[in-house]
Formats: C-alpha cells, structure tokens, sequence
C-alpha cells in the first residue's frame, strides 16, 4: 500500500472544505491547482462533492407532516398542564428580613417572610401539584418594585396575582376586599365581613388573612381590630404590621398590643353622602372600625367629601 | 408575559428542533418524546435565558443534550438487560453499482452519517442539516468553534470512507 504524497495530505483540510462549500476563496483557488495535477485528489474531490450533494438531498428532505405536527399537539398540551403548575420563585433581601416572592404563569402566587430555615422551611415547597423553579429575570421588575414600595417610593403594587394558592373561596373573597384597601387606610375584621355581606363571619375573615399567601401586596397589614389592635401578623410579627402602617403615615400607639392611633385619623363610615369625618364628629370614635385615613387626600382619593357637620376640611387634623 | 413569547418560540422553532431529532433518532415516537423533552426543559429555563441570547442555537443546545443523554441511558439499559443490541440497517457495501445512484447514494448517506459517532453525528447534522455557524455548534455541543468544525471534517472524512468502493453520481464542478 502505497501513503499519500504529503502534498495530498497537507490538502485534504482545504479539499473537503472546497468539496462541501465551505472554503475560503485562497484555500479554493489552492485546491483548484491541485487537483488540476493529481488524479487521486481529483477523485476524492468528486466523491466529498456527491456525498456533499447527498446531503444537500438529505437537508431538503421534508419530515412527514403528520409527524410534526402531532408532536407539536402533544408538546402544546404538555406545556399547558406545565405552566399551570410551574411557579419561579426569588428570595428578596428587604428591610423586613428575607422575603420569597413566587411567580406563576398567572401571576404573583406567593410572599412569605423567610423564617430561620429560609427556603426549605418555605410553604411552597409544601404545595401540592407545584412545580417549583428558582427564577431569574422574569421576577426581577416585582422585585424592584417590592423595594421601592418598602423603601417608601412607590405607594402601590398593582401586580396580576394568582389566588389560586388561597385556601377556599372564602378567603379569595377576603383577599380580594383587603386588596380594595388603599394605601394609608385601614380597615377591621369587621369592616371587611361587612363589606363581604357577611357580618357575623368576623373570625373567619380574621382566620383567612392570618394564612394570607400574599402579605404586602394584599395588605392585610391595613385590617386591625374593631377597637385599633394590631392583633396578628406574619404568625408573631406584629411588630412588621406597625412597621408598614407606619411607612404609610398610619400612627400607631405603642403597648404590648399596639393599636392605631384613631384620634390622628379620619373616619369613615358607610354614607350615602359618602362623607368622611373627624374623630370628635359624634361618637364615630368609639363605634367598630369601617375605615380609616391617614391624610384627607387618601380619603378624597377614593372619591369621599367632607363631612357637611365636623368640616376636616376647615379643622384638619395635624399633621 | 414570558408565556406568550415561549408560545411563540414552540411555534418557530419545534419544526426544527424535530426535524433535528427525528434526523438523529431511530423512530418518529423517539422524535416526539425527546422533542417534548427539549422544549419542556427550555420552559423551565426560559427565565433564566439572557434577553440578548440566541435563542435557536439555545434550542439546539438542549435538543443536543437531551438526546446525549436519551443515548447515554439507552446504552446503559441494553447494558443492564443484556439484550441483544437493535439490528440496525446495515450498509450494503457490496451493492451493484448502478444501485449506488441517486436515491441510493442518500439512503446510504443517511446509513453513513447514522453510524458517526455521537459528538461527530451531533456536529455534523447541526453543520450540515440545519447549517448552524460553528460558534453554535460549539455552544451546544459544550466545545470550541474549532473543535466543532474538526468534528464535522472527520465526520465528513469516516462518510467517505463508509462509502469508499461505491459508485458515486457525478456532479458538476462546483467552481
């Protein structure tokens, strides 16, 4: 058996490369020379040019159509059962300690203060049907937007939300009322169960936001005891709902269980007139808390007047 | 919302990304379950892809992954279970050379790029069969530009020489 001249082999690279369209015009124009001298090469040359036309026939052959698409139907039904169940989630450092935000297809399905197991102690590992993702840039606006709202530069978080991870009915409804809760106002347990038509369901409207899976977006820092407690929060956190109230220019009074401080805020109770009040108007002080305002412009931003009798609009609380 | 484009993405890119499955794979079924595979894996990462990335060559990235490992388990089950190995079409080298034309010359072409080995058959096809550049190919078969085209020369070169003895049709000259 006789080996390849050198030149033949020095070429090969450049040969196949010609051979197949793939060539620089100086490696084309050498191997052109080349094979204008060396039969075997030129031999070679046509064999990588048919396999290469070969391919060509092979590139161009189509897959049945059938095929495809039936796959693609599969694909389409499989994904969709996938993003009904897949959530990515981010743990955002916050001035309130760790807290996990969760994203489904919907929207934001979960907030929750990280204890001291951090992730692993997180519910949503505990959620049935889930499947759970770490996630990137897809939660990095919500996570922006979170800080802001913490850091006291936004004063709204208008995400979709996904309630699906809310227990029953029921609390979707509560979730759904608290949400209605702007920003410095506060309402009660009572004021919710009323607005709900369920006057007597106040301990269930109390039990539905205790297991709230979206605290601060659904605030129900904002609903407090009939009376101005601050009863419950985050588990023991109290401490976290006075913080939030605080930020959003509701006084608190300080005590084992610190209570808003309803003679720094407006009052408003269901009216026709849709008339907002100052503490000293009548008894409203004293009666169950519908709802409460920091400042006359948060009550007049949800479209209340000055009440025609106490007149917060000549004698306004100080600021 | 990121789902609306991933819809989008499964309807440019899964008839390729089949087409490039269907290509390496043995049956249309095999196809289909690895081609689900790949594109259910891109969901769950797809919020981790960079907004400048490629999404095509990303695609083929994980098709080529999935299938490594589809093969990888293949190979470790016929192990396991002692089976006697798929009878795969064997090339018929001895053939009449007049049946070597045409249609014959690309059947036995796809015989011969089938009995590639993996990383070479995986470059090759995404080379030659989808035309992927060889930055690509390097990114997803996790190796240099350069290693990718040597892959495709001596994938190039083994076809040949599978094919050494058999007539061939002649073409044009090329230039």
């Amino acid at each position: 058996m006789t080996s390849k001249p050198t030149m033949c082999v020095a070429i090969e690279p450049d040969l196949i490369a010609a051979a197949t369209g793939e060539a620089t015009p100086p490696a084309a124009e050498r191997v052109d020379a080349h094979v204008a001298t060396c039969a075997a090469c030129r031999d070679d040359f046509a064999r990588y040019r048919a396999i290469d036309h070969a391919i060509g026939a092979l590139r161009s052959t189509p897959t049945p159509a059938g095929d495809a698409e039936a796959a693609r139907q599969r694909l389409i039904a499989r994904l969709a059962d996938l993003k009904s169940r897949i959530v990515s989630y981010r743990v955002v450092p916050t001035p309130l300690g760790p807290i996990l935000m969760a994203r489904s297809e919907q929207g934001i399905a979960l907030l929750e203060y990280l204890g001291r197991d951090g992730v692993s102690g997180s519910r949503l590992l505990q959620m049935a049907d889930v499947e759970a993702h770490e996630g990137g840039a897809e939660l990095e606006s919500f996570e922006r937007e979170l800080l802001d709202y913490l850091g006291g530069r936004r004063t709204r978080l208008d995400w979709p939300l996904d309630l699906r991870t809310a227990r029953s009915d029921f609390q979707r409804a509560v979730m759904e009322a608290t949400v209605a809760v702007p920003y410095g106002a506060v309402s009660s347990y009572t004021g919710i169960a009323a607005h709900l038509g369920k006057p007597a369901a106040v301990r269930a409207v109390a039990q539905a936001l205790r297991h709230n899976p979206l605290p601060i977006v659904v605030p129900c820092h904002r609903i407090v005891g009939s009376g101005g407690d601050l009863v419950g929060y985050a588990g023991p956190r109290v401490d976290l709902k006075e913080h939030l109230l605080t930020m959003e220019g509701v006084p608190t009074t300080p005590a084992r269980m610190p209570r808003i401080t309803r003679r720094s805020l407006y009052h408003y109770e269901t009216n026709p007139g849709r008339e907002y009040c100052l503490p000293t108007c009548g008894d409203i002080a004293r009666r169950p808390i519908d709802m409460l305002f920091a400042t006359r412009e948060h009550a007049e931003a949800q479209g209340l007047v000055p009440c025609t009798f106490c007149h917060p609009e000549l004698h306004p609380l100080p600021a | 919302m990121a789902e609306t484009v991933f819809d989008a993405v499964v309807a440019t890119h899964h008839g390729e990304i089949f087409r490039y499955l269907r290509r390496l794979s043995w049956r249309a079924s095999e196809a289909d379950d690895l081609s689900q595979e790949t594109f259910l894996r891109a969901y769950r990462a797809w919020g981790r892809l960079t907004p400048d990335a490629n999404v095509r060559a990303w695609l083929f990235t994980i098709a080529s992954n999935v299938y490594k490992n589809h093969v990888r388990s293949e190979r470790r089950r016929h192990a396991a279970h002692a089976t006697v190995r798929a009878t795969r079409p064997e090339l018929d080298l001895d053939g009449p050379e007049e049946e070597a034309m045409a249609g014959e010359m690309r059947s036995l072409t796809q015989a011969a790029i089938r009995r590639l080995p993996l990383k070479q058959r995986l470059a090759f096809t995404l080379r030659k069969l989808h035309e992927l550049d060889y930055e690509a190919i390097g990114q997803s078969l996790e190796c240099s530009p350069e290693s990718a085209r040597a892959h495709v020369f001596q994938a190039l070169r083994k076809i040949r020489t599978t094919l050494n003895g058999h007539a061939m049709p002649l073409t044009e000259s090329t230039r």
